[in-house]
């Protein structure tokens, strides 16, 4: 991998690229960081302390986790790519309800472009209500519960309450220019790289504070577990299991070289990191509901209190074996729904390819489904043993939410590490050329 | 005032097209010079420092040659190309006549040009048309054609301007790659090219890479196979894509074959594919659409020319199954050898510029694979020709009715009328049923292309009926007969829409040249392919409407653009490759670098062959036979390495059911597999070295097959037909909501 780096350091053009990513990378920290226009920095920074401090579980995780931890700093760029990414989604979900947008989709680069247009759009529209909310919590001192600063300066004035707005709006257009300027003219997926500088944006502090609170001997410990996890996940996101696949479409001569190039790789973990997300977002519920309980008053029933008691923080044994469980079944929910054997069996049956041995159509679908369940299993317990391990590291070292070798983390680090990665070594193999008659 | 209305006009109309502002100030310019040259008994020679002094001086040497005066808005066109742009210039606007004056001004400037336009009878045309034009200019003209020999080719190659078909400069551009002597090669460094029809040859034609290919050993279609597929049904046996670009056999037919032939198919490769092959055959080939069978061989029909493509043919066997399919005599199969996308040719020309009558559809392209700006120049004469709205009917039958009473109630006018069809069995089933009402038509498609000058000649005058295939689209000149202007001028029918709109305006485009009234009509119906092929889930029944058609038209062109780009994507690095393996071909045929290598591989056997040599023409002896065998291998190697990428391609889009993005990995594994190449190549050349015979007559490399260029094929290569994940997400969960 660093290999892959210093070669691409010494080609001129993946040199530009490259540094043209860190470029932005750069800039979109910047942004990050720099503080809205009418927020009290400093009550902030003090609310922030007494939150990580506090063994208060604040409910923006995920949404935190995807900022960077600009959200709650209430930075020019507290939304992140988060508006982006629901607008998309909710375009993707809203092709196959329209057909108007059906048809556009269908009609090329041209209908997808006007797509992309509409997502834009969207994006800004979701940026103008999530900024609202937010700056709406700060207003009211909901952003932190318990902690008692004014966290705006003035928060009666109408005129910089619409600025606000209006700053993070903007400044979740130019996360979506700055993302797609990656895409273009940099290296890898400008959308994953962002998101991988957010996540990791955190890592420094975190570590720092380990070393600070716990010393040096508990810090290393935590390292050398880190390193070995990454490795760990790295190894197992590439292992795959090929099928291969045959197009019986032409009367083929002399060969060079042996071996099938065409196969379908089933990969072990197949569901990639959403199981984990969609996981922790469940877990989140009996959290909110009991928090809007306590707000009556009145005294708890039998069943708040057993959630309260077992499934609010993670370092019970109900939390997580819930946590593991819940992850072990959308495994394989979203590996049956996004790879659908039968789908996939046709397709190939459609353009003239055939598993060797097996008749395409449901033979085939067979096949497949019967390989993937098998895989899907240790797929599925690797997820939630790795989504684990921050919740154990809870218990044990007392880190925060924010602990840097978290499950959802580490899986985002190494998919999209290994994403860019891969795209560099595919370009810089596309210039290097070597061998006999030179 | 007027250059802002002008601006703003262009912004909102042609958006991304080049401001002609400044063309128009020389030209202007040009024409303060006109009466001072017109009684100049001698032209001056032009110097290519002054445009304004070229132009005046231009246009009066066309009036004195040609007797043309070119229009200033053809010099304004002549300009754009000069500064290396795309023209959009109206349909009959007297392009060639710009292009010739662009083509001398680069001359002039001291480049080589290269005119490439879409077809040899063109090239042929206007190279002689215009020859006086340039000789008058100082500048030498020469043409290639599907016939010239070699001496013409090169001959014509040494003139300062060539003009030439596409595929006729692409497949001398792969010869040239595949020469064993140096004194063979053909083709100067490219310098400036010029592209006549910019669209077609650039977007249309850049779908399917050039491909040279060679003569294998003798097909291998069983007739057998062909009989047995042509029992089967379509829709029970057998299934067609909504794009009829893929058949496959359903369960039902796979058992009806395997008990035919006896053998389980999918555990026997070999006949698997032969029937695959002959299904494609029978089920996606259509005769007199896609192939006419002419003197006992089966002939290519090139879709968007609608002209018999004479030196194309179907590799891998399915040429083949296509004779077989027609009870024909098996013909060679080819191998292919070589390969060039048209984005690879033009793109060698460190200088580019065209013209056509319909560029601004496609400027997105232009401009994204070609580097190349459009610019649209006004016609001289406004256009009067009435285009009415499309008739649309459910049925084609009943379009078919329509389409004879109206060719009958025009032709009453004595109004000559030229019906555009789609194919060449549509052309000849309209031409009986106008004889069966009585009504007498010339007939012009790919059967008949050796009267195309003379039904052209005559498609104008009054009460011509001219039934043709595509082959009167583009750069068809038709000239009005006497008196058939007061009647209305040509009258242009169409029996359908074409999948592209630039197809459309390009036949609307023959009436109503240089302000000549004129009038066309489409009828559309919803049996058409046009509807059934891309739209098929949109429609069921009734009158289709007319926003349907133009979207079907709009799928249809985004699924071309998509094999465009795709066909550019998995090209690009191939010919890369393509190149370094050319440059280190380029030492070894000029230079000594083959036998070095050799040498210097196999040392003893280099020593062990001087010493049985003479001694003063020994070492020459030796590099001559150790360049032969070099340049066997490589380009035995490289014909392996494409088929193998052929291969590779077509199965790489399952890469994404992996999460890996299906382009990368197939850079990964096409970049191993040139590694393999070029070891390869000298471990089968040390080999060679090692065992062959060489004497004093050097080396006799027997068994090596022709090379000749004999066909080009292509596929449908979908780089996602699964969808990104999200897609998939929805897409199963939507299919699920809509089951309940």
């Amino acid at each position: 991998m660093l290999t892959a780096f210093t070669r691409a350091f010494r080609t001129p053009d993946l040199r530009k690229k490259l540094l043209f990513t860190l470029g932005i990378i750069a800039l979109f920290r910047l942004g990050s960081v720099l503080p809205t226009p009418g927020v009290h920095t400093e009550n902030i920074a003090l609310c922030l302390k007494e939150a990580q401090a506090g063994d208060a579980n604040n409910i923006y995780g995920m949404v935190q986790l995807f900022s960077g931890g600009a959200l709650l700093k209430l930075s020019v760029f507290a939304l992140g790519i988060m508006p982006y990414i629901t607008a998309s989604i909710i375009l993707q979900l809203l092709v196959v309800v329209i057909p108007r947008l059906e048809a556009l989709k269908k009609e090329g680069q041209a209908g997808q472009s006007k797509i992309t247009q509409y997502t834009r759009y969207l994006t800004i529209g979701l940026a103008i209500l999530q900024s609202t909310a937010f700056i709406a919590l700060a207003r009211s001192g909901q952003l932190f519960p318990g902690c008692q600063q004014e966290i705006l300066l003035d928060k009666d004035d109408v005129f910089g309450i619409i600025t606000m707005v209006l700053v993070m709006t903007a400044g979740t257009g130019v996360i979506m220019w700055l993302g797609e300027l990656v895409t273009d003219r940099g290296v890898g997926n400008g959308m994953s790289i962002l998101i991988f500088a957010q996540v990791i944006a955190v890592f420094p502090a975190e570590l720092l504070r380990i070393g600070q609170q716990k010393g040096a001997f508990v810090f290393a410990v935590v390292m050398a577990v880190g390193i070995a996890m990454i490795a760990l996940v790295v190894m197992v996101e590439q292992a795959q299991r090929r099928i291969p696949v045959q197009y019986a479409k032409r009367m083929v001569g002399r060969r060079m070289y042996g071996g099938t190039s065409t196969y379908i790789p089933l990969k072990v973990n197949q569901a990639g990191i959403i199981p984990v997300i969609f996981a922790s977002s469940l877990l989140y519920l009996p959290q909110l509901v009991t928090s809007l309980f306590s707000n009556t008053q009145e005294e708890p029933n039998a069943v708040i209190q057993w959630i309260n008691q077992n499934l609010v923080t993670g370092d019970t044994p109900a939390y997580m074996i819930t946590f593991f469980l819940l992850i072990v079944f959308f495994t394989y929910f979203y590996v049956s729904i996004t790879f659908n054997p039968v789908e996939v069996a046709d397709n190939m049956k459609k353009y003239g390819g055939f598993i060797p041995g097996i008749r395409p159509g449901r033979p085939t679908a067979e096949y497949l489904s019967y390989v993937l369940s098998r895989l899907t299993a240790p797929g599925s317990l690797y997820l939630g043993l790795i989504s684990m391990v921050p919740i154990v590291a809870l218990a044990l070292v007392g880190a925060s939410q924010n602990f840097p070798f978290g499950g959802t983390s580490i899986l985002i680090m190494v998919g999209v590490g290994l994403d860019t990665v891969k795209q560099i070594e595919s370009q810089l193999q596309q210039r290097n050329y070597e061998g006999f008659l030179k | 005032m007027a250059s802002i209305r002008q601006f703003v006009r262009r912004f909102l109309e042609r958006p991304g097209s080049i401001d002609l502002a400044p063309f128009e100030r020389i030209v202007r310019a040009a024409g303060a010079e006109e009466d001072r040259l017109r009684k100049a008994a001698e032209l001056p020679s032009p110097s290519m420092d002054d445009l304004a002094g070229f132009c005046a001086v231009a246009r009066e040497a066309a009036d004195r040659a040609l007797g043309l005066r070119p229009y200033d808005v053809q010099l304004v066109g002549a300009l754009v190309m000069l500064s290396g742009n795309v023209a959009e210039m109206a349909t009959g606007e007297g392009k060639t006549l710009s292009g010739a004056v662009a083509a001398a001004g680069y001359a002039l400037r001291g480049r080589r040009v290269h005119v490439v336009s879409v077809n040899d009878y063109l090239a042929r045309r206007d190279a002689e048309w215009m020859g006086p034009l340039y000789e008058a200019l100082g500048v030498s003209v020469g043409w290639i054609g599907e016939a010239s020999t070699p001496e013409e080719r090169r001959a014509a190659y040494d003139r300062d301007v060539t003009y030439g078909s596409v595929s006729e400069i692409g497949f001398d551009v792969l010869r040239d790659r595949l020469r064993v002597d140096a004194a063979d090669l053909l083709l100067p460094e490219p310098d400036v090219v010029l592209v006549d029809e910019a669209d077609s040859v650039l977007v249309d034609e850049a779908r399917v890479p050039l491909v040279l290919a060679g003569a294998a050993d003798a097909g291998g279609a069983v007739p057998e196979t062909a009989a047995l597929v042509r029992r089967l049904v379509k829709g029970y046996h057998y299934e067609i894509d909504d794009q009829a670009r893929n058949v496959h056999l359903t369960s039902k037919g796979i058992d009806t074959v395997e008990e035919a032939l006896g053998v389980e198919l999918y555990h026997d490769t070999a006949r698997l594919t032969e029937v695959n092959l002959a299904l494609h055959a029978h089920a996606l080939l259509t005769r007199d659409v896609d192939y006419i069978v002419r003197d006992g061989r089966v002939h290519l029909v090139n879709p968007s020319r609608g002209r018999v493509a004479l030196l194309q043919r179907w590799p891998d066997g399915l040429q083949a199954a296509v004779e077989a399919k027609e009870a024909l005599a098996p013909s060679e199969t080819g191998e292919i050898l070589d390969s060039i996308t048209v984005q690879g040719l033009i793109t060698r020309y460190p200088g580019r510029c065209g013209m056509t009558g319909t560029a601004v559809a496609v400027g997105d392209e232009l401009r994204e694979f070609y580097d190349l700006k459009v610019a649209v120049v006004p016609p001289n004469r406004p256009p009067v020709r009435a285009d009415e709205p499309d008739r649309l009917f459910e049925f084609a039958a009943d379009r078919d009715r329509a389409l004879v009473d109206e060719i009958a109630e025009a032709h009453a006018t004595g109004r000559p009328i030229l019906v555009g069809t789609l194919d060449v069995a549509e052309s000849e089933r309209l031409a009986l049923n106008l004889a069966g009402r009585g009504l007498e038509c010339a007939v012009l498609n790919a059967k008949n292309d050796a009267e195309e000058a003379s039904i052209i000649a005559r498609a104008g005058e009054r009460g011509a009926i001219t039934v043709s295939t595509q082959m009167a689209g583009r750069g068809t000149d038709i000239r009005l007969g006497e008196g058939v202007g007061a009647l209305g001028g040509l009258y242009v029918i169409g029996s359908g829409r074409h999948a592209s709109s630039r197809l459309d305006d390009q036949l609307r485009g023959r009436a109503g040249r240089q302000g000549d009234p004129g009038g066309s009509v489409f009828l559309v119906s919803g049996e058409d392919d046009l509807i059934t092929h891309y739209v098929a889930d949109e429609y069921s029944s009734g009158v289709p409407s007319a926003r349907l058609v133009a979207h079907a038209q709009r799928v249809a062109e985004g699924v071309n653009a998509q094999i465009h780009r795709n066909t550019w994507r998995y090209t690009r690095l191939l010919e890369r490759q393509r190149d370094l393996v050319l440059e280190r071909r380029d030492r070894v045929l000029r230079g000594r670098t083959a036998g070095e290598a050799l040498a210097a591989a196999a040392p003893e056997r280099w020593t062990g062959l001087t010493g049985a040599l003479p001694p003063e023409t020994g070492e020459e002896i030796l590099h001559g036979a150790a360049r032969q065998i070099v340049l066997f291998h490589l380009d035995r190697c490289w014909a392996e390495h494409l088929a193998y990428l052929a291969e590779l391609r077509e199965g790489i889009h399952l890469r994404v059911l992996g999460r890996a993005s299906p382009i990368d990995e197939f850079h990964k594994d096409a970049v191993a597999a040139y590694r393999r190449l070029l070891a390869e190549v000298e471990s089968r050349s040390v080999a060679t070295f090692e065992s062959a015979g060489i004497t004093e007559d050097g080396l006799d490399l027997d068994g090596e097959g022709l090379k000749r260029p004999t066909a080009t094929w292509t596929y449908l290569v979908q780089e996602n037909p699964f969808g990104s994940e999200w897609e998939r997400l929805t897409n199963r969960l939507a299919t699920k909501i809509r089951r309940r």
